[in-house]
């Protein structure tokens, strides 16, 4: 190497002056550090995914294993079967009833038929009234998604009954509430203030509502049932 | 060559990259940049050197090829300083203790100097003059044929006698 520069020594000492003079600048330290660093085979890093998805999947577990666990516990919505939609639905006639309902005994003879021809429920029998009761109305009503006929039953003391018929489809009436009265069965309840009678006759859910609400007005209520019931024979039309 | 012995290898010529950097980047922290990026590519394309061959040479190369590529046009575009003071005037930085201020002074010359001259003419005179390397290595590395290398040395001496009268 030394004959080689003196080989290019003829620059009048440049180069010699160079490789005397010229600062050497040695690699830092932090910079040799950096650089072995950087040479190392990179260890196999695991993927930016891993680190979150253990924990993530971690939690979700524990989340799905506590809601089971306490599923049982959680408060549930009560399921509302199909009688009791009919039972509000009745309910809410009856107050239309009571409110709005006109009384329209002398037009009844000629509203029974239309009604039963509308309603697609027949009636074989039906109780018009005594000296108790009597039949005030007759019409036609849709009720949660059925067509069935409405008889409204008017008694001395002036407490209004609705009488509803419709087809009783796959309503099933619940064995709570049922009351023995005279030889029938039927579901007696007091919702909201009113008293109501279902039963099942000839295929068809039939359902009493009344305000008849106290024990003695109750009573009487049973009465007026057996009045109705004994008398009445519906029939699913078509 | 083995990964293992290749970066053993090339770890030996680090000072030496890094004095040319510092000469070609004329900044400290830039001169560490240039030199890791040169081996972080070295080993990128590790692959393609071939055994046998001047090693040194190789890394020189790829730390001129990175300096063109990435260092040379920001320095085009900050050819002045925030202060105003032209780059190329501004005093260089050197971690070398000084003998004496006479000493200090000829390095702050030299250097100076050297700054003055463009890097066609400064890489092959330091690589040259400084690292020792042959013409025909200092040919691969810029690139060029050996007689333009032989040229831009000499004229690099030529403008450096020029800039050091007091030297002569």
């Amino acid at each position: 190497m030394a004959n080689e520069h003196e080989g290019r020594d003829d620059d009048g000492g440049i180069g010699r002056l160079l490789r005397e003079r010229l600062p050497r600048h040695r690699a830092p330290a932090g910079l040799r550090g950096a650089v072995t660093e950087s040479l190392q085979p990179a260890p196999s890093r695991r993927p930016l995914w891993a680190f979150w998805l253990a924990p993530a999947c971690a939690s979700l577990a524990t989340a799905l294993a506590m809601l089971l666990w306490l599923a049982p516990s959680l408060p549930r919505a009560p399921a509302i079967d199909s009688a009791e939609l009919v039972e509000r639905a009745v309910l809410a006639e009856h107050a239309r009833n009571i409110f709005w309902g006109q009384s329209r005994a002398d037009v009844v003879p000629a509203a029974l038929p239309r009604a039963i021809e509308e309603s697609g429920v027949g009636l074989n029998w039906v109780f018009t009234g005594d000296d108790d009761i009597r039949l005030i109305d007759a019409k036609p009503t849709y009720l949660e998604g059925r067509r069935g006929i409405e008889l409204t039953y008017q008694d001395v003391a002036g407490h209004t009954m609705t009488y509803i018929i419709v087809p009783g489809g796959t309503v099933a009436l619940p064995e709570r509430g049922r009351v023995q009265i005279d030889r029938w069965r039927p579901v007696v309840k007091k919702e909201n203030g009113f008293s109501l009678i279902m039963w099942r006759q000839q295929g068809l859910l039939c359902v009493m509502a009344s305000d008849l609400v106290s024990d003695k007005d109750l009573d009487r209520f049973k009465q007026y049932f057996v009045k109705v019931r004994s008398s009445t024979e519906p029939y699913v039309v078509y | 060559m083995a990964d293992d012995e290749f970066r053993q290898q090339a770890l030996q010529h680090l000072d030496a990259l890094h004095n040319l950097a510092v000469y070609l980047t004329r900044n400290g922290s830039e001169a560490e940049d240039l030199v890791q990026e040169t081996y972080v590519r070295a080993m990128r394309f590790s692959h393609r050197f071939q055994p046998g061959t001047h090693l040194r040479a190789w890394l020189f190369q790829i730390l001129r090829n990175t300096f063109l590529t990435f260092y040379r046009l920001r320095e085009r575009e900050a050819a002045i300083s925030e202060d105003g003071v032209p780059e190329s005037e501004a005093p260089m930085f050197h971690d070398a203790a000084s003998r004496d201020s006479e000493s200090a002074g000829a390095h702050m010359d030299l250097e100076r100097a050297l700054t003055r001259l463009p890097e066609e003419f400064k890489t092959p005179l330091l690589l040259a003059e400084i690292e020792g390397l042959a013409l025909e290595d200092v040919a691969r590395i810029m690139d060029c044929p050996v007689g333009t290398v032989k040229s831009r040395i000499f004229r690099a001496k030529e403008r450096l006698r020029g800039y050091l009268t007091d030297y002569k």
